[in-house]
């Protein structure tokens, strides 16, 4: 437990979007799952805190939410992204490749200073 | 956009059940999922529910942390506040009503005089960069110290030497008869040299404005509309722009129309080119030049006058006979806008403050005293483990409630009022300078001011309750309720603090009120010097192309020819004619010199007014004869020159001595122009019932023709009825004469007074309102107080206390609260009447007896307030009382 990090305020957002989009729809449990299983296990994510996110997510419109089955036959509400959170995701991979770009190459020793 | 949008979501997710059981629904699902995992990796079901709780972060706050997003939690703790706030003020509705009239009352009076502040002193100049725009003025104590026009000569030293200036103009009065457009009409011009309306920044809304070289000696002649004249005579034709009109019977082209709203100076109608020959500028001599600047940029106003009378002083030196004495005097323009309105208008605001405070000071009484009985609620929910900044907000949500309330209340108040507010603005004054106002708008800028004072207030009254709900101890009152039959101190001094503080502000009002109602009194009661009543007056200027200076003989003949037919009408009783009508604004000095009396120096003349009149003048206006004779037919061209002086000047220059049969040099002393005194009037006086009557010169029109002409009438009927018969009477003599101004002289001497009237009226109306302010909330505190110590009461009485002791103990309580007060107000009161020193007349700012009797108004006022509860404390009932609670 103690060597997983936290996750960052902000980044969850963005992770579940990346979720969504290459999970397709899925329920909260599920999502809560492949983020864990992408980060290798590393991530110690408190389930209850996606929930506030995906109400934030949906209340901004870049995702939906409806009423489905899920594999094991049991009734689950689907999280799908809408395709403002299809342009959302696509800014903010934009950003944050940007920014740790930018933090990158304070950690690594300069070159050309 | 994305906040906008999840902002709408939370707030109409702040009411629905629906999604709360579709939340647990979800969670529920979530739950179980996870269990099923569990079990399949060989859980056992209560181990993997317990795990996947853990791993959740518990039910009930996962809902909670839901919950908080899907609505907005601090909106939906006001939404409780103001709906426990309602049920509160639900609950007092005496209290609630009370409160909101007050404040709704104070709010109202304040909006409606800050809307014509607005309207008036804060509406933005339609002038470029208008703040460096000055007038500039002569002002000579020979010459009474008012700021006056100045010379040609003087205007040009200054504009050439005095280097504070990016630009001085000049211009003069230029009235002229229009005619060829219905019936002939006099307007008001002004002659302005090409630069004076650039100073102004304005151009005109079609057509343009004439350059530096139409304006010179002999250029074309050329004319500028103002909207107004432009609207009503001309009806609004743009084709009107390039066509000539007629002015003092030659052609004018119309060069353009100025905008609307462009009425500088005030309601002139056309502007020509002031068109200055070069040799008018060596003019040291006349003084008609009416100059406007523009100031350099960051040349202050105080720097700029003290360079140019700086200036002005080497001026004197080298032309003393004209120059010594001058002072220069700048007005912003804003200021000469204003003009005599300015200081009413702030004294007004003032007074509408301090109604507003006595509002708050009341309304935090009451609240005060509300909120006393709420002590024990308060103690119940901090031991409930309220906190305190959640009492807080409950009770500034109330207060802003009830001032919200107030201020809705006070804005229809103000809507319902400002209208007769226009009162303040008289159309036809002449002898004070009022902005025109036609109408007063509560537009957003007054609304957002009354939101402003609105909050204000709540901040005012609602600070002290919840300081003092912020002292409750949870403890302390729970067990001081227990028995509740002692008041702290503490609570008592609170409210004791809004009494004496509702009693010096009205204090404060009271006296302004009564210095200023009695100083209308006294102008009322002031004599005019005439009869105005029954009287028509007719102000005519011949127009000096038809009634040149040179040819007296027309003047006199026209004068002559109208007195005589209106004198043949039936229904007049008299007929006459003078120059200068009194309290029209119009006047004229001449300067003179008593037998034997030397030559003065420089700006040292002694001057009096010029009156020109009539052999019938005395009795048609009602003037007293004081001694002597009246003019007669027989005083005209070619007689001895005869003159009349007024009472003031008989006392000031024949000190004793009996005037009749004296000499007065109405020239210099080496070509002496003599006039016997044949008699000596009683004084008129002709700026107003407020102002001082001047010394004065009578002589006969027929001796001295001038081309201001006001006719008289003494009519038997109404004299308003007789316009139109006085006109055509005018017309049959000459048909393209204007009528400047047809009105009974009893409607001039009202308007004279309009101003003074409406001030008084607003200042006692909130007087009146200060004193019914502090008489309720005298009567609350004291009630209050009362009622809280019932038990006491009851228990003196049970033991002995006589209904009277109870009685005086009660009131004197208030009586010493009100002595308090009325010390500090006193003080007060003598501090701030000076600022009404404008508003007085005939009483100083610190009349005694008007002091006293303010006081003694508000002791009686709070004693009465004090006494009904008073006598209800000494009809308690000793068993009853102690048996309370």
């Amino acid at each position: 437990m103690g060597d997983k990090a936290d996750v960052w305020q902000g980044t969850l957002a963005l992770m579940v979007l990346t979720t969504l989009e290459t999970m397709g729809p899925l329920h909260g449990y599920g999502i809560a799952r492949r983020i864990e299983q992408t980060s290798g296990n590393l991530l110690s994510l408190n389930y209850g805190t996606l929930y506030p996110a995906l109400l934030k997510l949906e209340q901004e419109g870049a995702i939906t939410s409806e009423w489905g089955v899920s594999d094991t036959n049991r009734k689950a509400k689907f999280y799908k992204l809408t395709r403002a959170g299809r342009r959302q995701l696509e800014r903010e991979t934009q950003d944050w490749e940007q920014t740790t770009a930018i933090l990158a190459r304070f950690l690594s020793p300069a070159e050309e200073a | 956009m994305r906040n906008l949008r999840a902002l709408w979501f939370r707030l109409s997710g702040m009411r629905s059940g629906r999604t709360e059981t579709e939340f647990s629904a979800e969670l529920e699902s979530h739950l179980q999922m996870h269990i099923e995992d569990g079990v399949r990796a060989g859980l056992s079901r209560d181990e993997a529910r317990r795990q996947a709780l853990i791993k959740l972060g518990g039910m009930e706050q996962t809902k909670i942390a839901h919950r908080e997003r899907r609505g907005l939690p601090w909106l939906e703790k006001t939404w409780q506040d103001i709906c426990f706030g309602l049920r509160m003020l639900l609950k007092n509705p005496g209290f609630t009503v009370v409160a909101i009239l007050t404040l709704a009352l104070g709010i109202g009076a304040n909006t409606a005089i800050f809307s014509v502040v607005k309207a008036v002193l804060l509406a933005p100049l339609p002038y470029k960069d208008s703040s460096r725009i000055v007038a500039v003025w002569t002002a000579n104590p020979a010459r009474g110290g008012q700021p006056l026009p100045s010379t040609a000569a003087d205007f040009a030293v200054w504009k050439e030497k005095s280097g504070v200036f990016e630009d001085l103009a000049p211009s003069y009065d230029d009235e002229r008869t229009l005619t060829g457009q219905g019936a002939p009409r006099l307007l008001i011009g002004y002659a302005v040299s090409a630069n004076y309306l650039r100073i102004l920044g304005v151009g005109p809304q079609i057509g343009r404005l004439y350059t530096d070289q139409e304006d010179r000696p002999g250029g074309p002649k050329v004319v500028l509309l103002s909207d107004h004249l432009w609207r009503t005579t001309f009806d609004s034709d743009r084709n009107v722009v390039g066509r000539p009109i007629t002015l003092d019977g030659s052609p004018y082209i119309v060069l353009g129309v100025m905008p609307r709203g462009f009425n500088y100076p005030a309601s002139v109608e056309i502007w020509t080119p002031a068109a200055m020959a070069p040799a008018a500028f060596d003019d040291f001599n006349h003084t008609y030049v009416r100059i406007l600047g523009r100031l350099k940029p960051g040349v202050t106003l105080v720097a700029a006058q003290k360079r140019v009378n700086a200036l002005e002083a080497q001026v004197a030196v080298v032309h003393p006979d004209t120059d010594s004495g001058n002072r220069v005097v700048l007005v912003p323009l804003r200021e000469q806008l204003d003009g005599d309105i300015r200081r009413p208008l702030l004294i007004l605001m003032g007074a509408a403050g301090l109604v507003l405070l006595i509002a708050c000071a009341n309304t935090a009484g009451l609240a005060l005293a509300r909120d006393a009985e709420r002590q024990r609620e308060i103690a119940v929910r901090l031991a409930l483990g309220a906190t305190r900044l959640r009492l807080l907000r409950q009770f500034m949500t109330e207060s802003v409630l009830l001032a919200a309330m107030g201020g809705a209340a006070g804005i229809l108040f103000a809507l319902a009022g400002t209208h007769s507010l226009l009162a303040l603005f008289p159309n036809d004054v002449a002898n004070l300078n009022i902005p025109k106002v036609t109408a007063i708008p509560v537009d957003q800028g007054v609304l957002c001011f009354a939101l402003f004072i609105t909050l204000l207030t709540a901040l005012l009254f609602g600070i002290a309750p919840v300081l003092k709900a912020a002292r409750t101890e949870a403890s302390g009152v729970t067990k001081e309720s227990a028995r509740g039959t002692v008041t702290t101190r503490r609570a008592n001094r609170s409210r004791n603090v809004m009494v004496v503080s509702e009693i010096v502000l009205s204090l404060i009002l009271l006296t302004a009120a009564g210095l200023v109602v009695t100083s209308l009194q006294h102008v009322l009661n002031a004599d005019l010097g005439f009869q105005p009543n029954g009287v028509l007056a007719l102000q005519i200027f011949l127009p000096p192309d038809r009634y040149p200076r040179d040819d007296q003989q027309k003047r006199r003949a026209f004068v002559a020819e109208v007195v005589r037919k209106m004198d043949a009408l039936p229904e007049v009783k008299e007929a006459a004619a003078t120059n200068y009508l009194p309290l029209s604004g119009f006047w004229g000095t001449t300067s003179f010199l008593l037998r034997g009396q030397a030559q003065p120096k420089p700006g040292e003349a002694t001057e009096a007014d010029n009156r020109a009149i009539t052999p019938g003048y005395l009795r048609t206006m009602g003037v007293r004869l004081l001694s002597g004779r009246e003019f007669t037919a027989a005083d005209r061209l070619g007689g001895a020159q005869v003159a009349m002086i007024n009472q003031t000047m008989a006392k000031q220059y024949f000190k004793g001595r009996d005037p009749i049969g004296e000499e007065i040099n109405l020239s210099a002393a080496d070509k002496p122009d003599w006039w016997q005194i044949v008699g000596v009037t009683g004084d008129v006086k002709a700026f107003g019932q407020d102002q001082p009557a001047h010394a004065d010169i009578y002589r006969p029109l027929d001796q001295q023709p001038s081309p201001i002409i006001a006719f008289t009438l003494r009519t038997e009927t109404d004299p308003a009825v007789m316009v139109k018969v006085a006109e055509e009477t005018v017309w049959s003599v000459d048909p393209d004469l204007a009528v400047f101004q047809a009105i009974p002289m009893a409607s001039l001497a009202a308007q004279s007074l309009a101003l003074r009237r409406a001030s008084s009226v607003l200042i006692s109306g909130f007087a009146v309102l200060a004193l019914v302010l502090a008489c309720i909330g005298i009567y609350g505190v004291t009630a209050y107080g009362v009622t809280q110590r019932t038990q006491e009461i009851g228990l003196r009485i049970a033991l002995g206390a006589q209904r009277a002791h109870v009685l005086r103990m009660v009131l004197g309580l208030s009586f010493r609260l009100t002595l308090v007060g009325l010390v500090i107000g006193m003080a007060g009161a003598l501090a701030s009447t000076r600022l009404l020193t404008s508003l007085l007349f005939e009483v100083t700012a610190m009349n005694p007896g008007i002091f006293l009797a303010a006081a003694a108004l508000l002791m009686l006022v709070a004693i009465l307030a004090s006494y009904l509860p008073a006598r209800r404390a000494t009809l308690v009932d000793p068993m009853q009382a102690l048996r309370t609670d």
